[in-house]
């Protein structure tokens, strides 16, 4: 594939473009590279014959994995047109916070999620999911008490991981915290002592907008 | 081949990136709340 380097790309025909992006886009999305993953799938999208919906699909099964990952989702028509409704969940549960959910998708599909290669991509999704949910609750204690929003109690957090069935202790709460504010999802620090996290008043939830998660 | 038509771009349209919004009345958030809230009668 490297060789092909020392030839000018775009003397190539289309169809072999195409074809070349598809697969190196599939590698860059093996290398967890989605901003490279991304420009490739997305030229292979943009230029494979458009009346092939089986082609399309194809690409779309990596590049919807790779924009949900840099926080772009693909909007209902093109899971609906291309019948990859098995994306359906995965996309609801980052819009709402749902770890539940996001679990449920992932076990649903397991197999094709498996067997395509993009589980691993699609696990590392729950960081986003959480960072919803944190959002959530600090929106939900905005409405009520605007000057204490910026404190979110781990026990609250805690709280709503229980209603999802997901049973955590304060201790790995505060871990699964710690590593948000390490991948910029959360602005803010410990309160250590008092279990609190206390979030930036500015930004507390920078948005990824077609940026990867920092690593 | 083929010529670039409607459908290559219609299909680059389909995504949003500004979806992450403060809206909290969607039916989630607000079992989300009352969940949160119940917690607080108790504590």
């Amino acid at each position: 594939i490297e060789t092909a380097r020392i030839f000018d790309f775009e003397e190539f025909p289309k169809r072999d473009k195409v074809t070349y992006m598809y697969y190196t886009g599939r590698l860059e999305v093996f290398n967890e590279n989605f901003p490279a993953a991304d420009q490739k799938l997305s030229y292979a999208l943009m230029h494979c014959n458009p009346r092939s919906e089986a082609n399309i699909r194809m690409i779309l099964k990596y590049l919807i994995p790779v924009k949900l990952s840099i926080g772009i989702l693909p909007k209902d028509w093109l899971l609906d047109k291309y019948n990859l409704v098995e994306y359906s969940n995965v996309v609801l549960a980052l819009k709402r916070g749902d770890l539940r959910l996001l679990r449920h998708a992932l076990q649903e599909h397991e197999d094709r999620f498996l067997r395509s290669g993009v589980y691993l991509v699609l696990e590392k999704l729950e960081l986003q999911v959480y960072q919803r949910l944190v959002k959530k609750i600090y929106i939900i204690q905005k409405q009520k008490d605007p000057s204490k929003a910026h404190q979110v109690k781990l026990e609250v957090i805690v709280k709503a991981l229980q209603w999802l069935e997901m049973d955590m202790d304060i201790d790995e709460v505060e871990c699964i915290m710690a590593i948000l504010i390490y991948k910029n999802l959360v602005k803010g620090y410990f309160a250590h002592k008092s279990k609190v996290l206390v979030l930036s008043k500015q930004d507390p939830f920078p948005k990824l907008i077609g940026k990867p998660v920092n690593s | 081949e083929w010529l670039d038509k409607e459908e290559g771009k219609e299909v680059m349209q389909q995504w949003e990136d500004d979806w992450d919004d403060d809206d909290v009345n969607d039916d989630f958030s607000l079992q989300l709340r009352k969940e949160l809230e119940s917690n607080n009668e108790k504590n």
